[in-house]
Formats: structure tokens, C-alpha cells, sequence
């Protein structure tokens, strides 16, 4: 029978000593940002003294030096990561000065005749001493196969973690082993469905999770850590040309019924899972529907500067995440994902916003990109100088609307450094912070505002 | 040693064995793992429908068919059997640039357990790494006698493009040998041909459902391709717009129903896992040189290089189509308000196929009147030598001129009559225009018109100056230093009178105090309105307030 054969097989090459897989338990935990920690409960079988463990299914990402392996009545010696791996050359390599089996096969009549060569060295060509003669190998192109006895002990398939240990007494113990790893990350990522005529969200939010790792891991537990906590290498700032809109109005205060570990919050997967090699991974976290939403226009204009043409402003989502009238959750770093449904029904996508991790209670306004029907012009009108570091600049902001209802554009005008003052303004505007100015003008249906505001500068 | 065999077993009843195996497993008595799922699946869509998005950061211009840099959303309604329990619902063929987080899926009896997409298709490559430290079968076969010999082994390694596996006999490499040595692997489902989305559900009876899987996918682009015709007179236009788009991805979507949208969307740059289309079996050895090889080897290397880049692809053909005389009968798209955004729905459905690019009718338009302009952008006091002005054809988006409709952006081809016949006269990018927006289009440099800018007196010699007159709404500002006397000559070729704008550019703080044509102001900037006589000049001088150019 052919199955116990290869069971045999199977047994001398992982040679005694090496890890088991009886109930293995494999708890995977996953931060956002490319790091995961990886616990390996499983029962392992030691003898009585020193011997290596090998562990053949680790992260191929494994950072080695996390590596701690715990179980009772062993003491570990050492622990060793090897990365010299099993491929032809090396193989031959390692058997340098070492006898090796080689298999002539007569091209005419396909007899095979052994024989024992000893190999010398496989600088560019392998050459072979047999019996008192040197030969190259296959230098006439004839077919010859080599058999190789064994592998030599540091070559493997894929990178290895082993520990040597010291076992008090042999018998099959728990054992945990755990890790830190790269090339595993997760996200969130929400499917927001607009409803034009009430102006309710319902909102879905998939965790997505990566595995780039080079291991599959079977059966896991699964726990997502919503946060990043700081790794001594990497975390390079990332250079950004503008400031990002801010996509949190006011940060939230309340608090939820998630898990948390420190500051940060949990989202365990409710079934094990098999998280493959290369493989994306999408688990719901929540569904919510209904939750008011509004829907506005927002420009910002980032100095006192003329706009050669008219620019569209940004369409605008708000809705707030509190457990009263809102999404009743905090929600985890990721891309919101907007649709709406056409005139016959089928739900379009209409843009896509970023978000931080965001508190429960939080008021969000999102931009989902740039509005065909609602442009904004800003035009300097006039730029006088009143005293030598004293300047007028009188701004035009033309607002149009091509839709067939009167809209409110939020206009926000940016870079008055807390030195510019207001004189005089056609409407009035609020001052959130000395930088900004902000107006929200009406503009009628298929129509024209014209806003204008003269700011006073120190310079 | 046991539990090595009986994990062996449990791969090989994975592998499809099912009798023995599930034998041994029960006279075993293993711990049970939670319940296999099935494998269900789901039938070829029975209803498409494809909404194309442009690249997002292209205000004007046509695509660029070699990388189409927007992107779609797909939704595909298929028919599923589900068993009872639970089940992996597997949608083969989805495009290749599906964006696996933008998934949605719909329909199904209850909750989704989970989503998945494998990066990893079926190729060699990929059957040889999976099977690594798994029992493979080696055929060997004699080229004298034709006959195969198979060898049940175990594949010890792939690492490095190399492959070294165990038999009976001892160790070996794959293909070092130099006779024919190939593996045979087992059969296994869970590796597809196509990119696939699979969904773990869990259904309480048997069923049949109707699902939608909705996703976003990148390698899709549009475009408004417009064509005006100018009539011989050059006051009127006809004007007419193709929706140009295109599907790179290797999947395409049979009778669809399509759809394209204008406006800007926000997209985040989300990275995407790709795809890994695996490769050959390379089966690397050890050094195999012999003793006739010379040195010269890499140079051969070089060559063979050389040679592997001249073999390039041909380039993509181009699709796009410039001609114009639409077939008065096409059909055209129909323009709905989506949001903010504009939704063109194709009318029938079509085929949106694997990479091609496909044109519709997206509308027509004559008799616009339009009015020409020749115009000039001068920075003030700048000198600039003699530079041929641009013309542009103007006209307002509205009823009143036979428009008044959205019009997205492209790319805008002018053709004009020549004796008889159509010939393109210029092509320019366009962004997109609302109604009731000034309607532009640019038609380049015209040769016929030339501007220069030169300084005619020196504010040094006052005194001997000619005084201009004062812009209307400046007083008089006897205080006020003045900058040099600027002169802007222009210069017309043509037979016939032309209208003229000269824009200026001004620093912060800076004013016109005295020109000596009227001066308006557009956009924020001063503008001249002139008239040029045909084979005749103008010549316009204008003063700018003294102001140091501000250095921020």
C-alpha cells in the first residue's frame, strides 16, 4: 500500500524532535500597521536533555529576535533562525568532498549503470573524482543523474526557527510559541449607501485583512487591534504637499461596549479562520442603517488669490458616529466608500473619503469629491496698500449653481495668518479660528451669489 | 510520528480521495476541525452592469489607451445553489483589477461569514509551491524507449527557482539529470484559471438565490470625444460628442448595462494586494559548466538580452477615431444627476469586452453660434518679443446657443470646410463645463497674429513723456510713481477684422493707472478689448502703479 510508505518518508525527513501539530491552536493578532503577533499553542514531544525543535510553518516573515518560546520543564538553550536554503546548487555545494551516487543512463539502449564519485568542487562546473580518475559532470551532455543521500542539516525549504532545549524529563507538554511578524495588516473598509429623498445613511464596515506574509495560517483566532503601536524601526513621516482635509468635525466622548487593550479597541472575528498566503480578507463589523446624514458644499480657498477659472466645490457628507442618531460605534481607520441609487434604482458610487480612527460620539464630514453643478470663483478685486506693512485685499467669491435647487456652499477662506481682520463683508461670516474665515451663502437654483469681503493685513 | 501520518492523510482527503481517507480518519478518531465547507460555484452572470468613472486626476484630454488610469464599478447578478451549512460561494472571473475591499455582495440567506480574494493563480509556478513538503509523483521517461517511469516522492524544496525532491532512491534535482523529468500533482480546487472573490456562508437549508456582487475595479477610462464643425463663415458650429471608454482588464462583460460618469470623485490611493500570475517551472541547477565553455558567455548573455527587449509588444492600437459624421441615427446616452455628479446611461445594453475601447453617442448639437477672439496673455512690463496670439472660439453654455447641457470633459477636434471636404484644423483639451458656464475652445497659435511687448518710455524722462489717459475709476493720482510706458503692438494678417484681448498678468498689489484703450477687468485681471483692421496694427500702451515685485 502506497499511503504508509510515504507516511515513512515523511517521518525521516522531519527527523524525531521536530514540532507536532496535535491540537494546534494558532491565536493570530493584527495591528494596522504591517504587524502582527502570532501565538502557536501546540503540543510538543521532549525527550529528556538537549535537543532542537524545529518549526517548520512560521511566519516566512518572522522577525526572529521577538521569538519566545514558553512550555513547562524545558530550560532553552539557544534559538536559531537558518536561512540558507535548499536548492540544487547548494546541495551539491554542501556536498563538496563527500560521496555522492552518480546514475549514467546509455542514450542507446537506456541501461543505467552506478557508480560512487566523490565530488571535488563545483566552481562554475561540478568536478568529480571517481575511483582514481576526475571527470566534469555531464561535459559530454549525456544524461547522468545524481542521487544524494541526505540533506545536509542547515538546508531547507524555507526559512526555519529552531530552538535547542533542555527537557527535565520526556513526555508531551503544551508549548507556546509566539512572534512578531510582518507582512500581516488589516483595515477598515465601509460601504456607505446615501438616500436622497430622507437623507439617511445605512452604513456596512468590513474589516480587510492582508496576508503577504509567505505562510498561511490554518484555523486561526483571529483578534484585530484597532491602533498601531510604535515599532522601533520604520514609521517614516510621510510627506504631504497640502494638509489633508480634516475629515473629523468634533472628536466623539462616549463610550461603546467594544473590547479594548489599553487605548486601543478589539475587534475579535467571531469563527477561526483560514488566513491564506496572499490572500485579501473581508469580515463584517458592523451594519447600521438609517442614521441621519447631510449632504453640503464646502471650498476653501487657501490664500487671498485669484482662481484663474471657477472651481468646483466639494461635495460634502456629514453624519455623526454617537449611539443616539448616529452610527453607534467607534469606527477604525479606513476608506468610507459612498453610493447612491440612479433614477432606476441601482445603487452607483459617487466617491470615496479616508478616515482616522474615530471615537464614538464624533461628528464626521466627508468629501466625496467635486460637485459638476456648484463652482466657486475667488477673485482679488483690488489689492491697495494703506500704510508700508499694512494692505487691503478686497475678495470677490462668485458662487454659481447649475442644479435645479438652491444649495449652501460652505466658504471657507484660509491663510489670514490671525493678522488679517475683516473691514467690511457682505455677509456675515465666522471666525473659527484666526486663520479661517467661513461663510455659508445660498445660492438659488440655477443661479448667482456674489459674496465679497475686504481683509486688512499686517505685512 | 503517528499524528505526522495522520495529518498526511487528512491533506490527501483534501486533495479529493475521499473513500480511505475518510475511513482512516474515522478509525482514527481525530479531533474533529470545524466542518469542512463546500465548495459551491456561483453560475455565469446572468445580468452585468458596468459604470465607468475617469481617471481622476485628468481635467481634460482624451484617455491613454496604454494605461487606462480610471476605474468601474461592476455588478454582477449570478444564480447559486446553496447546500445546507456551510459553503464557500466561489465567483470565478472577475476582472483582474477588482479591488478586493470595495466587494459587495448581496442576496444571500444570511450573513456573509467572511470575503476572500487569493492573489495566487493556477500556474506552475504556483502547483510546484503549494506541493513543498507535500508527496508529488515524478515521471522520468527513457528517449530510447519512450516508456515512463513514475516515482512517487516527497518535494523537499522550490526555494530559489530550484527544485530538489526525495524519492525511494535518495535525493535528486528536478531536470539536472539531462533526461526528461517532469512531476504529475495531484488534482486540487483551490487554485483558479481566473481571478475569483469567494464568500464563506453559512445557510440554513438549501437554496437557490439570486447574489449580486458589486466591486470597483481599476483599468477602465472615459472621455468625451467632441468634434466641431465650423461653418465656412466661422460663426456657427455644429458640435458633436462620442463617449469614448475602455476596459484593459482581461475579463470582459457581455451585454451589460452601461453606464459612464462625469465629475470628479475623491479616491484614496488604496493599495491593492496584485495579482500574482505565477511562472514556469524554472528548475535552476547546480553549475553546469563544462570544459569547452570559454569566457565569452556573457557576452552571449547580452545578446541574448538585446534581442529578448527588441521582441517588445507591438503598441495598442489606437481605437480612438478623430473622424466625425456621426450616423444621424445613433443612439445616444441619456443624462441623469447622480449626487453631484452626472450618470450617462447607454441606452442598450452592450458588450463592454476585454480590452477594447467602445464609442457612443453622447450628443448633437447645430448652429451654435459662436464668436472668435484672438487674444494674448502678457505678464505686465515683461518684455516679449513678436508671438503669435491664440484664437479661440467662444460661446456660453445655455439654450439660448443651442446648448445648455453638462458637458464633461475630453478632448474638443475642430474640423472646418475646405472645398467641399472636412479637415481637422485643431484638437485641444477641455475640462468639464456646467450650464450657463462660458464655453471655450482653444484652437492654438494663429501665425497671422503676432504680439510683442516693449518699454516705449522710461518714467526717468518725465518730463518729455505724452501723458496717457487715466483709467476709468482710478483718480487722479498725481501722487502716484508710475511705472514705464508700455507698449503692446499687434499685428494682423488677415483679410478680415479681428477681435482682440490682451490679457495682463499684474503682481499682488499691482494696478493699471493709465492706458490708452478702455480697460476691463476679467477673472480678477485687467483685459483690453480691441479691434484690429484686416492687413493692419494696433498699437496699446498702457502705465502700471510703481511696486517693487513683492518676493513671498
Amino acid at each position: 500500500m502506497r499511503v504508509p510508505l510515504l507516511c515513512i518518508g515523511w517521518a525521516i525527513l522531519m527527523q524525531a524532535g521536530s514540532a507536532t501539530a496535535a491540537d494546534r491552536v494558532l491565536s493570530v493578532t493584527i495591528y494596522a500597521d504591517d504587524l502582527a503577533l502570532i501565538q502557536d499553542r501546540r503540543d510538543i514531544e521532549v525527550k529528556e536533555g538537549r535537543q532542537r525543535i524545529e518549526f517548520q510553518d512560521v511566519s516566512a516573515q518572522i522577525r526572529p529576535e521577538t521569538v519566545s518560546l514558553t512550555a513547562s520543564d524545558i530550560s532553552i538553550v539557544e534559538q536559531n533562525f537558518d536561512f540558507d536554503l535548499l536548492t540544487p546548487a547548494k546541495l551539491m555545494e554542501k556536498a563538496v568532498g563527500r560521496e555522492i551516487t552518480i546514475v549514467r543512463v546509455n542514450p542507446a539502449t537506456g541501461v543505467e549503470t552506478k557508480e560512487q564519485a566523490q565530488v571535488l568542487a563545483t566552481n562554475g562546473g561540478v568536478v568529480l573524482k571517481i575511483g582514481q580518475r576526475i571527470e566534469v559532470l555531464r561535459d559530454d551532455g549525456l544524461p547522468v543523474r545524481v542521487i544524494f543521500d541526505r540533506v545536509p542539516e542547515n538546508l531547507r525549504a524555507r526559512p526555519t526557527l529552531s530552538v535547542t532545549v533542555i527537557g527535565a524529563h520526556s513526555g508531551t507538554r503544551r508549548a507556546t510559541l509566539s512572534y512578531l511578524s510582518p507582512g500581516l495588516s488589516w483595515k477598515a473598509d465601509y460601504v456607505a449607501l446615501y438616500n436622497e429623498s430622507d437623507s439617511k445613511i445605512d452604513v456596512q464596515g468590513w474589516v480587510t485583512l492582508r496576508n503577504s506574509s509567505g505562510t498561511s495560517y490554518d484555523n486561526a483566532q483571529t483578534l484585530l487591534v484597532a491602533g498601531s503601536p510604535t515599532q522601533a524601526d520604520g514609521g517614516a513621516s510621510i510627506y504631504r504637499p497640502q494638509p489633508r482635509r480634516p475629515a473629523l468635525q468634533e472628536a466623539g466622548t462616549e463610550s461603546g461596549s467594544r473590547e479594548r487593550l489599553g487605548d486601543y479597541y478589539l475587534y475579535p472575528l467571531a469563527e477561526r479562520t483560514t488566513i491564506a498566503n496572499q490572500q485579501t480578507k473581508q469580515v463584517s463589523f458592523l451594519d447600521v442603517q438609517g442614521v441621519p446624514a447631510e449632504h453640503g458644499y464646502e471650498y476653501r480657498n487657501r490664500w487671498l488669490g485669484t482662481a484663474e477659472t471657477p472651481v468646483s466645490a466639494k461635495s460634502v457628507y456629514s453624519f455623526s458616529t454617537s449611539a443616539h442618531a448616529g452610527l453607534g460605534d467607534q469606527l477604525p481607520a479606513g476608506i468610507l466608500r459612498f453610493y447612491m441609487r440612479d433614477k432606476r434604482g441601482d445603487p452607483q458610487f459617487i466617491g470615496e473619503s479616508r478616515i482616522d480612527h474615530t471615537p464614538m460620539g464624533s461628528t464626521l464630514s466627508l468629501a466625496t469629491g467635486d460637485a459638476f453643478d456648484v463652482k466657486v470663483h475667488a477673485i482679488v478685486d483690488k489689492r491697495t496698500r494703506l500704510s508700508p506693512f499694512d494692505w487691503q485685499t478686497d475678495m470677490r467669491y462668485e458662487l454659481t449653481n447649475a442644479l435645479p435647487r438652491a444649495v449652501v456652499v460652505k466658504l471657507i477662506q484660509d491663510g489670514l495668518w490671525g493678522d488679517s481682520s475683516i473691514k467690511t463683508e457682505s455677509q456675515k461670516s465666522t471666525r473659527r479660528s484666526a486663520e479661517s474665515a467661513e461663510w455659508a451663502v445660498t445660492v438659488p437654483a440655477h443661479g448667482k451669489t456674489t459674496l465679497t469681503a475686504s481683509f486688512e493685513t499686517k505685512y | 510520528m503517528f499524528v505526522r501520518c495522520a495529518r498526511l492523510l487528512r491533506l490527501r482527503c483534501r486533495m479529493k480521495l475521499p473513500l480511505p481517507c475518510a475511513m482512516w480518519l474515522i478509525g482514527m478518531g481525530l479531533a474533529a476541525t470545524p466542518a469542512a465547507a463546500a465548495d459551491v460555484l456561483a453560475g455565469q452572470p446572468t445580468d452585468l452592469s458596468v459604470t465607468v468613472y475617469r481617471a481622476p486626476y485628468r481635467n481634460s484630454g482624451s484617455i491613454n489607451l496604454d494605461y487606462l488610469a480610471g476605474f468601474a464599478l461592476v455588478s454582477e447578478t449570478r444564480t447559486v445553489l446553496l447546500p445546507a451549512g456551510m459553503s464557500r460561494l466561489r465567483f470565478e472571473g472577475v476582472a483582474d483589477g477588482i479591488e478586493p475591499a470595495s466587494a459587495i455582495v448581496t442576496g444571500l440567506p444570511s450573513g456573509v461569514i467572511e470575503k476572500n480574494r487569493d492573489a495566487k493563480l493556477l500556474s506552475p509556478s504556483a502547483l510546484i509551491e503549494s506541493a513543498v513538503g507535500k508527496p508529488v509523483e515524478l515521471l522520468r521517461s527513457s528517449r530510447k524507449t519512450g516508456k515512463t517511469e513514475r516515482l512517487t516522492g516527497t518535494l523537499l524544496s522550490d526555494a530559489d527557482g530550484g527544485v530538489v525532491l526525495q524519492t525511494a532512491q535518495g535525493i535528486e534535482a528536478l531536470r539536472c539529470s539531462g533526461l526528461p523529468e517532469t512531476f504529475s500533482f495531484e488534482p486540487r480546487s483551490d487554485l483558479s484559471a481566473h481571478p475569483t472573490l469567494s464568500v464563506l456562508v453559512r445557510s440554513p437549508i438549501a437554496a437557490t438565490r439570486q447574489v449580486t456582487l458589486s466591486y470597483l475595479s481599476r483599468g477602465f477610462d472615459w472621455a468625451a470625444d467632441y468634434s466641431a464643425t465650423l461653418a465656412a463663415d466661422g460663426s456657427r458650429l455644429d458640435l458633436g460628442a462620442w463617449v469614448t471608454l475602455a476596459n484593459s482588464n482581461g475579463v470582459g462583460f457581455p451585454s451589460a448595462r452601461t453606464f459612464v460618469v462625469a465629475g470628479k470623485l475623491n479616491r484614496e490611493n488604496g493599495e491593492v494586494q496584485p495579482i500574482d500570475l505565477g511562472g514556469p517551472i524554472l528548475a535552476n541547477c547546480w553549475p553546469r559548466g563544462s570544459t569547452s565553455d570559454s569566457p565569452m558567455i556573457l557576452r552571449m548573455d547580452r545578446e541574448l538580452h538585446f534581442d529578448s527587449l527588441t521582441a517588445g509588444l507591438p503598441a495598442a492600437a489606437r481605437a480612438m477615431s478623430l473622424q466625425e459624421a456621426a450616423a444621424p441615427a445613433a443612439q445616444k446616452v441619456q443624462q441623469e444627476q447622480l449626487g453631484d455628479l452626472k450618470l450617462y446611461r447607454v441606452p442598450d445594453r452592450t458588450t463592454v469586452a476585454s480590452r477594447q475601447s467602445k464609442q457612443v453617442r453622447l450628443m448633437d448639437r447645430s448652429q451654435v453660434p459662436i464668436t472668435t477672439v484672438y487674444g494674448a496673455d502678457l505678464a505686465a512690463n515683461q518684455l516679449a518679443g513678436p508671438a503669435p496670439a491664440y484664437r479661440l472660439l467662444r460661446t456660453m453654455n445655455n439654450a439660448a446657443n443651442h446648448l445648455g447641457l453638462p458637458l464633461p470633459s475630453g478632448n474638443v477636434a475642430v474640423f472646418a470646410l475646405h472645398e467641399g471636404e472636412t479637415l481637422l484644423e485643431h484638437e485641444s483639451g477641455m475640462r468639464d463645463i456646467a450650464v450657463d458656464e462660458e464655453f471655450e475652445i482653444n484652437m492654438g497659435a494663429s501665425p497671422d497674429v503676432q504680439v510683442s511687448q516693449a518699454k516705449e518710455a522710461s518714467t526717468a524722462d518725465f518730463a518729455h513723456a505724452e501723458m496717457l489717459p487715466l483709467v476709468p475709476g482710478v483718480g487722479a493720482l498725481r501722487s502716484v510713481k508710475l511705472d514705464d510706458v508700455i507698449r503692446v503692438d499687434i499685428s494682423n494678417a488677415r483679410a478680415a477684422d479681428i477681435q482682440f484681448e490682451l490679457r495682463l498678468q499684474l503682481p499682488p498689489g499691482g494696478r493699471v493707472i493709465r492706458a490708452d484703450h478702455p480697460m476691463d477687468a476679467k477673472n480678477g485681471r485687467p483685459i483690453f478689448r480691441l479691434k484690429i483692421p484686416a492687413n493692419g496694427t494696433a498699437t496699446l500702451r498702457y502705465q502700471r502703479q510703481h511696486t517693487a515685485d513683492r518676493v513671498t
